[in-house]
């Protein structure tokens, strides 16, 4: 099958079609299927037992309802060739789906409300799977959007930050207070800042040696031919280790060491907990670092390196003043590839005793409690959305002015 | 100076160049040229030990390049190459300061320099100052390249293949820009191509390089007129090179006192002018082929030449006004000198 069959369809829409946007009616179709199909919310008699379902028709209140049927109306007209011109309708699908989500999250927060006021406290309510299905469609219609327009990195940046901004005041402000899934947050709520730090801290404790270490390795890749391939080789085959089993092999040799020598026992490398955690975390991200970093040198080309060399620069000038800056946004890219990976790696950390978010995870799986799994989860996803897209941001800002898209 | 003392390079066993001497005399514009392979571009880096020689000794300003440290060496001798050497992520303005900055020049002065660099290439015009290479046209771009090399006025500026990635109108352009700024400065250069005509237009002496070797190192026109062998003459032996010569040489090269009376009497030589009171041509007396030299002929403009007008153009005038000899007049219009027939064939370009 030709590659083209892969791609997503774009904005080169023949004049005879009528859906200017198919991914648009396909979102739309979805969502809509999913209203009337899937439960919106779910209500449950106490933490375990199992839930009643609600419809999004019977769980939104008339003026919410109302306003989902105008915004996805608009949707609707948007994904046509008539009778908004292009740009327009770009931006009506951006303010469109922002707005759908805000009342989305919105009515489940206020369902959530009306619901508990008249029961007993131990009743929960949670997000069912149409919650979870129209949340998902706004997102990858307005990310869909931005890929169509080839807008610049400011309106992006902007956008993102009002999205962001207005589901964590949606959430500052306490409407969600009576969601099972906060509920389940205000019984751990000290525990939770706790892992979330822990988190952020064992990524950062990855992030540092890997570029530390992968950074030089990338260069010498460059340098010398010979090594490359007995590098790259060997940064593969970590790559190929499954994360757990990766975990469960430093146990040995790390407790062996920390048992030999106490002192560094008592610095913390032990068979479990963030050492090995760190080691697995740092053995990962070489890979890409080391790949990056080669790739983005590479990429500069030989005759601005000559011509610096040939204008009186020392190497090292040549290399923080030529390479370096020309190869940053490959490099960045890198970073951006195992930071992700890092934070999602972390989760499973959590097994060997690391802590972090993936102990909510896996404690909730232990006890059944989906609240709990998803308290883990979710964080996670979003940190790992804000890291992508802040060095997305950081790609495109390194990139020589007059470049950037 | 440069000078090349049984410069040898050695890959392993092969010798890509192979036991070169010449000397680059101070303000001589020395053209390396030669089929691809030649070595002509390996000679060229080194004698700024881009690459490092094997044999022989390279020169430069009487010092021997092996006594300085390679960056300082490289500092004090201009470099330029194709655009594509441009620094990406630098205006245009930061390109020029390059070996300046290295050189810690203090910022006023590198700023009057860049200035002063953009002014000399015609550039100091659309904030082009503070633009990136990618913005910048071929043109505009090879002559930041140009400026970039001359930054620290160094007394040697070598240039690889400079124009090879523009359109030939610009290049045609930058040649002539080129030959001014070499004028204006009097700067030792060594330029390699694989041009002929590039090297016909721009060089006062030309390096023919085959295998390596030096094949002849001449006056442009003495390639012409005494071609040292076979594969010289192969080279350049193409149509029309006397007249692509001409077309190199400009009128004030060609000429000569003029014979002036002020009256309708025939002088002794067979070329007069009769000037006016302002010194002005009226009209030529002789200078007509197949006809007596008591032809008086009146002077039209279309007929006239100026100093900096190519010789190839003088000479089609000549053609087609039927003359032997045109005057050579300045801004005023006023008699400086003639160009004759008998000069273009005479003189030893």
């Amino acid at each position: 099958m030709p590659v083209s069959a892969f791609r997503l369809p774009t904005s080169s829409t023949s004049d005879a079609r009528l859906i200017a946007n198919r991914v648009l009616i396909t979102l739309l179709c979805a969502g809509w299927l999913s209203a009337w199909l899937l439960s919106f919310a779910t209500l449950s008699p106490n933490r375990l037992a199992a839930g009643q379902a609600v419809m999004l028709r019977d769980a939104a209140s008339e003026w919410q309802f109302a306003v989902m049927l105008v915004l996805t109306g608009l949707l609707t007209v948007a994904a046509f060739k008539r009778p908004l011109p292009r740009a327009l309708a770009h931006a009506v699908v951006l303010l469109a789906s922002l707005g759908l989500l805000l009342v989305t999250l919105y009515s489940l927060g206020d369902y959530a409300q009306r619901a508990l006021a008249d029961t007993s406290s131990a009743a929960r309510i949670s997000q069912g799977a149409a919650f979870w299905v129209i949340v998902f469609c706004c997102a990858l219609a307005a990310i869909d959007t931005f890929q169509r327009t080839a807008s610049g990195w400011l309106l992006r940046l902007g956008y993102m930050l009002i999205a962001g901004g207005s589901v964590a005041m949606l959430f500052a402000s306490g409407h969600f207070h009576d969601l099972s899934i906060m509920r389940e947050y205000a019984n751990i709520r000290d525990d939770f800042a706790d892992q979330l730090i822990t988190h952020l801290v064992l990524v950062g404790a990855a992030l540092g040696p890997a570029l530390l270490i992968g950074i030089p390795l990338g260069l010498l890749a460059h340098r010398h031919m010979r090594l490359r391939g007995a590098l790259f080789s060997v940064l593969n085959f970590f790559q190929t280790i499954p994360s757990i089993a990766l975990f469960a092999l430093l146990i040995a040799p790390l407790s062996a060491l920390g048992n030999a020598f106490p002192l560094l026992g008592e610095w913390g490398i032990k068979g479990i907990g963030a050492a090995p955690a760190i080691i697995a975390l740092v053995m990962y991200a070489l890979l890409p670092v080391v790949r990056n970093t080669y790739a983005g040198l590479k990429g500069v080309p030989p005759a601005t390196v000559e011509a610096a060399r040939g204008m009186g620069m020392t190497a090292r000038q040549v290399l923080w003043r030529v390479e370096i800056p020309l190869a940053l946004p490959v490099m960045l890219s890198g970073l951006r590839i195992v930071t992700v990976q890092a934070i999602g790696l972390t989760v499973v950390a959590a097994l060997i005793g690391a802590g972090g978010l993936g102990a909510f995870i896996f404690q909730g799986l232990g006890q059944y409690a989906i609240d709990l799994v998803l308290l883990g989860a979710i964080p996670t996803i979003v940190l790992a959305v804000i890291a992508d897209f802040t060095l997305q941001m950081l790609v495109v800002l390194s990139k020589p002015a007059g470049t950037r898209r | 100076m440069i000078e090349l003392q049984g410069l040898t390079k050695c890959y392993g066993d092969t010798r890509v160049v192979d036991d070169i001497s010449l000397t680059v005399e101070q303000g001589e514009f020395c053209v390396l040229i030669g089929p691809s392979g030649c070595g002509k571009s390996t000679t060229l880096k080194m004698i700024n030990r881009l690459i490092a020689h094997s044999g022989g000794k390279v020169l430069v300003g009487g010092d021997d390049v092996t006594t300085l440290p390679p960056e300082r060496l490289r500092r004090r001798i201009g470099y330029a190459i194709q655009s594509i050497g441009l620094f990406p992520h630098w205006r245009v303005a930061d390109n020029i300061a390059t070996v300046p900055r290295l050189l810690k020049w203090p910022a006023s002065r590198i700023a009057e320099r860049v200035d002063e660099l953009l002014a000399l290439f015609q550039l100091d015009t659309d904030g082009l100052h503070d633009k990136y290479p990618h913005q910048l046209s071929g043109g505009q771009a090879q002559r930041v390249g140009v400026a970039r090399a001359l930054a620290a006025d160094p007394d040697v500026l070598l240039m690889d293949e400079p124009f090879g990635a523009v359109d030939p109108l610009t290049r045609d352009a930058l040649q002539v820009e080129l030959s001014r700024v070499h004028r204006q400065t009097g700067k030792t250069i060594v330029f390699v191509t694989h041009d002929m005509d590039e090297a016909l237009r721009l060089a006062s002496r030309v390096a023919l390089l085959n295998g390596g070797q030096l094949v002849q190192y001449d006056r442009p026109a003495e390639l012409l007129v005494a071609p040292a062998n076979d594969f010289v003459r192969d080279f350049i032996g193409r149509a029309d090179l006397g007249l692509k010569l001409l077309s190199r040489r400009r009128v004030e090269e060609y000429s000569r006192a003029a014979q002036r009376t002020r009256n309708n009497a025939l002088a002794s030589a067979s070329i007069t002018w009769q000037v006016d009171a302002d010194d002005r041509p009226m009209a030529l007396l002789g200078g007509r082929l197949g006809e007596p030299d008591t032809a008086r002929t009146v002077v039209t403009p279309e007929w006239t030449a100026t100093p900096d007008m190519s010789m190839k153009e003088a000479l089609s005038r000549m053609v087609w006004f039927r003359v032997t000899a045109l005057p050579v007049l300045d801004s005023e219009g006023r008699l400086l000198g003639e160009v004759t027939m008998s000069g273009v064939m005479g003189h030893r370009p």
